[in-house]
């Protein structure tokens, strides 16, 4: 029950903080919404170029979220927190954030692009944003610095815009599945069980991988307790000078 | 008082820099230990390494229960205010919403908080955040307090009020570590402690 509530408490504090940030999310919606406008004319390429830049907004605020904490993360920890407990209380606000975005970005892409098959556009964008959240938190917890995060993001989600769905390179990519999912929609027949099985897949390495390095980052040693330093001998201290 | 605080054998490296080397420190509940030293002795390392945040290369630490650590420089969430970060933590120790924001107010009112600020915290004068820093260090009542220059940016009365606080928490038997450079109050604690500049940083251009 006490993890629960203290995910919660994360998830509601991290609400707070980025419901502040006024600039922060009118770019978070901006972003893949300039990315398919501005793509409007080639047809599907738009719609593949706004549903996959829906993970440029979604992992950065997640990233950013997790690189500018990383001193307060810590003393969390000390207070008692677990290293897991930080990263699903983001993952708490962030993925129904992301997904709220998603509904509403798809929905006029749906409304203006005219897919096949609407929903699925609908659930591939929606993916995107899910994926995001644990790419991002796992960029952010292996990478120090904002600037080689960024630099990270930015190559791989520009890959996996710049490169076709049938290359090898794509197939490796974090924004495979939900790319193939937002293909899907724009004809009436093509994959859709793979790819989810395929993001489930990834989205759940990639949360292994964040927690692996959060624990590095954040983890705080647990001194022996009580009893023993009774036990413990006054060493006399011969290294330091008394005053 | 029992020992709260045990250090033995503490060494840290960076590279081929020795910061701390065969370090001991003992601080028996209620007592007042001022950790002093030159620029680069290693006083943060050392506390960090006693509230687990970093590890040492060699030595150990043991403790007689909770720390309280206050960072010498306020390490807090921009945008959230003085009760969010109270039930933040509050919460990391199984303390509720309310009782969090209770004792953090009764802490913060006793080192002159503006509590009627309800400004996120980038909004606060470094003091101010510093206040909160420290309450937040105090929260959940631990019996091992590190401070590491906690007074940063405090006015003269708060920054007075503190060393009588630590005379308090002395008399509840708490261990507790300041970090200092103010000489002047060195008289208000049990003992001073002087940590070396190690030899080895002479070589890596550390100062002597």
């Amino acid at each position: 029950m006490n993890v629960l509530r203290r995910i919660l408490i994360m998830g509601e504090m991290h609400g707070r903080d980025l419901t502040r940030r006024h600039a922060a999310l009118a770019l978070l919606i901006a972003l893949p919404l300039s990315f398919y406008l501005a793509s409007t004319r080639s047809g599907a390429t738009a719609v593949s170029a706004g549903g996959v830049g829906m993970a440029f907004a979604v992992s950065g605020a997640t990233m950013f979220s997790i690189l500018s904490s990383i001193e307060v993360d810590q003393r969390l920890v000390l207070a008692g927190y677990r290293p897991i407990e930080l990263l699903m209380g983001r993952l708490l606000f962030l993925g129904p954030l992301g997904l709220v975005i998603a509904a509403g970005f798809s929905a006029l892409m749906a409304t203006l692009s005219h897919p096949a098959r609407p929903w699925l556009l609908v659930a591939g964008v929606g993916l995107v944003a899910l994926q995001s959240v644990p790419f991002g938190l796992a960029v952010g917890a292996a990478l120090a610095r904002e600037l080689e995060g960024t630099l990270v993001l930015i190559g791989v989600i520009g890959l996996q815009l710049a490169v076709e769905l049938t290359s090898p390179v794509a197939k490796v990519l974090p924004f495979y599945g939900p790319s193939r999912l937002i293909s899907s929609s724009l004809t009436q027949d093509g994959p859709i069980l793979g790819p989810l099985v395929q993001t489930s897949l990834y989205g759940l390495a990639l949360m292994i991988l964040a927690r692996l390095f959060v624990a590095r980052r954040v983890d705080v040693q647990q001194h022996l307790p009580h009893a023993d330093v009774a036990d413990v001998a006054h060493p006399g201290e011969p290294e330091l000078d008394e005053a | 008082m029992t020992n709260q605080l045990v250090v033995s054998g503490v060494t840290k490296r960076y590279g081929r820099t020795t910061i701390l080397e065969d370090v001991d420190l003992t601080v028996r509940g209620g007592e007042v230990v001022a950790l002093t030293g030159e620029n680069g002795a290693g006083k943060t390392t050392l506390m960090r390494i006693c509230a687990g945040l970093i590890r040492a290369d060699r030595g150990e630490v043991r403790v007689g229960g909770a720390i309280g650590y206050c960072p010498q420089s306020p390490g807090l969430f921009e945008l959230l205010t003085a009760d969010d970060h109270l039930v933040m933590f509050g919460r990391g120790a199984g303390i509720g919403r309310s009782e969090s924001i209770e004792r953090g107010h009764d802490i913060l009112a006793e080192f002159g908080y503006p509590l009627h600020e309800r400004a996120v915290t980038r909004d606060l004068s470094g003091g101010t955040r510093q206040k909160l820093n420290l309450a937040l260090a105090l929260l959940t009542d631990p019996n091992v307090l590190l401070l590491d220059e906690p007074y940063q940016g405090f006015d003269r009365g708060t920054y007075v009020n503190f060393w009588d606080h630590c005379e308090t928490w002395r008399g509840q038997g708490k261990a507790v570590v300041v970090v200092t450079h103010m000489l002047a109050e060195l008289e208000r604690v049990d003992r001073v402690v002087e940590l070396p500049a190690h030899p080895s940083r002479a070589h890596h251009g550390f100062a002597r």
